[in-house]
């Protein structure tokens, strides 16, 4: 029996599908990213922290000891799976995430206070510099937060939470009539 | 209750990121020792007023299984391992 899979983002029913009018502290949301999980074999945490440097257009994202995600809006999931797995095929894991998480892009001038209101991690621009990435705890949900830019963090959550942590968001940044939408970037 | 943990992978975490598994310093008894021991060690806790190392698991950060050490009166921490390498250091 054939099925015809239809993919949808969890956020279709809940966000306009023209972009509206944008508050300068904005909730960009893509609507798809390659995202692929990665695991260093024992002992190979060091050789695949600098494999992963090199990998290009890749955002490396710190998820524990020998553990990152690899997340890239140019790559297609498939070429980002294949592109790592041939990278650092004899010291490393890789499983496709991309189905499964949601990047959130959070900017504006506010966007720290926004964040403090779920988020007990010093996020300080001295403290936290831009590049910076950990799982921390938003709410009562866990995700990884990265400084993607002077003022701009990328929230990656997983599919099921990621209802319940934009109406966090929300919440969070109703003080500052925070904007949110699908990304013209695609 | 110590509020601030220092994980060794991720920095300075609220406790709320933690859940607590209990005592770290219990060495699991061999299959074949008798059913004391083995009660003492499944049911058996001492509740200490001070020093106390236990395990943690750091679930909302890293994942990882940590030994914290710290005073259950002045909730002092002492330290935070990873529970690899405090185990690896046993011998074990
Ligand atoms: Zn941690």
């Amino acid at each position: 029996m054939s099925r015809t899979y239809i993919s949808r983002h969890p956020l279709d029913d809940l966000l306009p599908l023209e972009p509206g009018i944008r508050a300068v502290d904005h909730l960009d949301v893509p609507r798809s990213s390659a995202i692929v999980s990665v695991m260093a074999m024992d002992g190979e945490e060091a050789s695949v922290t600098a494999g992963l440097a090199a990998s290009g257009d890749v955002s490396i994202r710190f998820t524990g000891p020998g553990e990152w995600l690899a997340v890239s809006q140019s790559e297609t999931p498939e070429s980002l799976h294949r592109n790592l797995s041939l990278l650092l095929a004899e010291t490393a894991y890789f499983v496709d995430q991309s189905d499964g998480r949601v990047v959130f892009r959070l900017s504006g001038p506010n966007v720290r206070r926004i964040l403090a209101k779920g988020i007990a991690t010093d996020l300080h621009p001295a403290i936290f510099e831009v590049g910076t990435s950990s799982n921390v705890l938003c709410g009562h949900i866990s995700i990884n937060l990265a400084r993607t830019g002077e003022n701009e963090f990328e929230l990656i959550v997983m599919r099921s939470f990621a209802i319940a942590l934009f109406d966090d968001l929300k919440v969070m940044g109703r003080e500052f009539d925070l904007s949110a939408g699908f990304s013209v970037r695609g | 209750m110590a509020s601030l943990i220092h994980c060794p992978h991720c920095g300075v975490r609220p406790k709320e990121e933690f859940s607590i598994r209990g005592d770290a310093s219990l060495i699991r008894p061999d299959p074949e020792a008798s059913d004391e021991a083995w009660n003492d060690y499944v049911h058996i806790r001492s509740n200490p007023r001070g020093r106390y190392r236990e395990h943690w698991q750091h679930v909302a950060g890293c994942r990882r299984w940590l030994v914290v050490e710290r005073d259950t009166f002045t909730h002092e921490v002492f330290a935070v391992t990873d529970a690899a390498s405090s185990a690896r250091e046993a011998g074990r």
